[in-house]
């Protein structure tokens, strides 16, 4: 067996390993590569940047755990920055999965930053009908969550005074990992109801936006970790995105070297069969 | 213990257990497996009782008397009657509902927002008035708004639409356009996949994150004694499948 075809058959697991420390070792030694801030991030940042205080901002943390790693630390630096520029945060989620995950990282933040529930944000939860819950707020925002998470009747909140429908909201930010998600409001919510929407999404799903992105049908779009580590640098706060890039970096760098060297021994060992087929 | 405490030797020991798939296929996976799927149940079907059931429909009904909820009640419970064979042709009306309602939701939505705004982008002009000046053409790679993006986007759309035209032999300069065509889409697909494995990278930072954080002494070090554990429970594992008999035929 020649060494292109030992390689060709090389045990699956041993690039399981290769991909394991080049993920494992730059976390445990982080080299702190610097990261460039892209258009589609910026304009998210600078809109929020531009919105008068106590602006309304609804943030829809449409995923579940499965998401975390990449939706998770999105969700605290868009939440940091809406806190920081003392906007009206209302959160709320599509997902029922989600919904005690969401609570959590609102409850965190706020608590980080000394706001206050029902006067400087408020979490409605879940309601069920994916995306008919869209147009339901869009309607009337009350007879979508009658009550907040925590069972209180949403009328009456303060944080949600002078906000009836969707089209009292200033800005709203969609992170989505699936469906219903930052289509769904794009479609649903911003086309019908004309409100400012960004969207923020796993590196997956990211392809499939840019074209919403292009048209002006999302003012901006934070994809997967990488963008979650670009806010997380505007906002000047880092946190477990930014220490993830240099990971990043060197799994992709090594994921780039296995493709080339794969294609190296295949040709390689094309060009052994090919001459022995050709001296017999 | 401390329920934090409890969550870094869950959350550590799960991880481990699915990741022990990598080496191969064992009972500890499975467990951790079945573990995912009956929790993430469990926690829909909860949650769902609760917002649903008791606060959009029992308490309204009940404590603010508010009966018109009775009727999508009704229409809802019309689905149960699928487990009924004598009465599942009631059901249909609940999915014809359901049907008649998303339909005429989603069609027109959708058509506005990802055919008509799409080709409307699409169709953008290849040369822009620059005031009083004139024309002029913009070859700023990095702006979407450029003449030149403007050009490269029609001729990707145009090569692609008629590489899937059949009704054509794709030979002579119709060969040269569905070639150009599978270049936009081999390009696609190569950006489709790069963000796919930046996101199942992410994935895994997440959980090796996680792995260090509670590999701290203040847990515990949950992520040594189960890794230890999780590796002398694949040995023994391996080596008892290894002397059980051949299982005859």
């Amino acid at each position: 067996m020649t060494l292109s075809e030992r390689m060709l058959k090389i045990d699956r697991r041993i690039i399981f390993l290769v991909i394991g420390l080049c993920t494992l070792l730059p976390l445990l030694y982080p080299v702190g590569l610097p990261i460039r801030i892209s258009p589609e991030v910026r304009s998210i940042y600078d809109y929020i940047e531009s919105l008068p205080e106590r602006s309304v901002f609804l943030l829809s943390i449409d995923f579940d755990p499965a998401s975390k790693p990449e939706l998770h630390p999105q969700a605290i630096a868009l939440l940091r920055h809406a806190f920081r520029k003392n906007l009206r945060v209302v959160a709320m989620t599509l997902w029922v999965s989600g919904t005690g995950m969401a609570d959590q990282l609102l409850t965190q933040v706020a608590q980080e930053v000394g706001k206050e529930n029902g006067k400087d944000y408020v979490f409605l939860g879940w309601s069920p009908g994916g995306p008919a819950v869209i147009i339901n707020m869009g309607q009337d925002l009350y007879t979508a969550f009658p009550n907040d998470y925590g069972g209180k009747a949403t009328k009456g909140i303060p944080v949600l005074e002078g906000v009836q429908s969707l089209k009292d909201v200033t800005y709203a930010i969609s992170l989505g990992a699936g469906n219903p998600g930052v289509e769904a409001w794009y479609v649903y919510g911003k086309d019908k109801y004309k409100f400012e929407l960004g969207g923020g999404c796993t590196g997956v799903m990211a392809p499939g936006l840019y074209p919403l992105l292009r048209s002006g049908q999302l003012n901006g779009l934070i994809g997967g970790l990488r963008g979650a580590a670009e806010y997380e640098s505007l906002v000047g706060q880092k946190g477990r995105a930014v220490a993830g890039m240099d990971a990043q970096s060197a799994t992709h760098l090594a994921i780039i070297v296995l493709v080339a060297i794969c294609n190296l021994f295949y040709f390689s060992l094309r060009q052994q069969q090919r001459r022995s087929r050709e001296s017999h | 213990m401390d329920i934090t405490i409890l969550g870094a030797w869950m959350a550590t020991g799960l991880t481990l257990f699915i990741f022990s798939f990598l080496y191969k296929d064992n009972p500890l996976f499975k467990l951790a497996e079945h573990l995912y799927v009956g929790v993430s149940v469990g926690y829909t079907i909860v949650k769902t009782c609760d917002s649903v059931v008791v606060n959009l429909i029992y308490k309204p009904i009940v404590e603010h008397g508010e009966i018109a909820l009775l009727i999508p009640v009704a229409i809802g419970l019309l689905m149960l009657t699928r487990y009924v064979p004598k009465a599942a042709w009631m059901s249909r009306y609940a999915f014809a509902f359901i049907v008649g309602v998303g339909s005429g939701l989603a069609i027109p939505r959708t058509i506005s927002s990802f055919i008509l705004k799409q080709v409307e982008d699409t169709v953008r002009p290849l040369l822009s008035m620059a005031g009083g000046d004139g024309l002029t053409f913009s070859m700023n790679l990095f702006n979407p708004a450029s003449n030149l993006n403007a050009i490269i986007i029609l001729i990707g759309v145009s090569s692609v639409l008629f590489y899937f035209f059949f009704s054509i032999e794709h030979s002579g300069p119709g060969k040269v356009v569905a070639r150009t065509g599978i270049v936009f889409l081999m390009i696609a697909f190569g950006a489709a996949f790069g963000y796919t494995v930046m996101a199942r990278m992410s994935l895994l930072i997440g959980r090796l994150t996680d792995l260090i954080e509670f590999s701290d002494a203040s847990y515990g070090r949950p992520t040594l004694w189960l890794a230890i554990a999780t590796i002398g429970a694949l040995f023994l594992l391996s080596r008892r499948s290894s002397s059980s008999p051949p299982q005859s035929e």
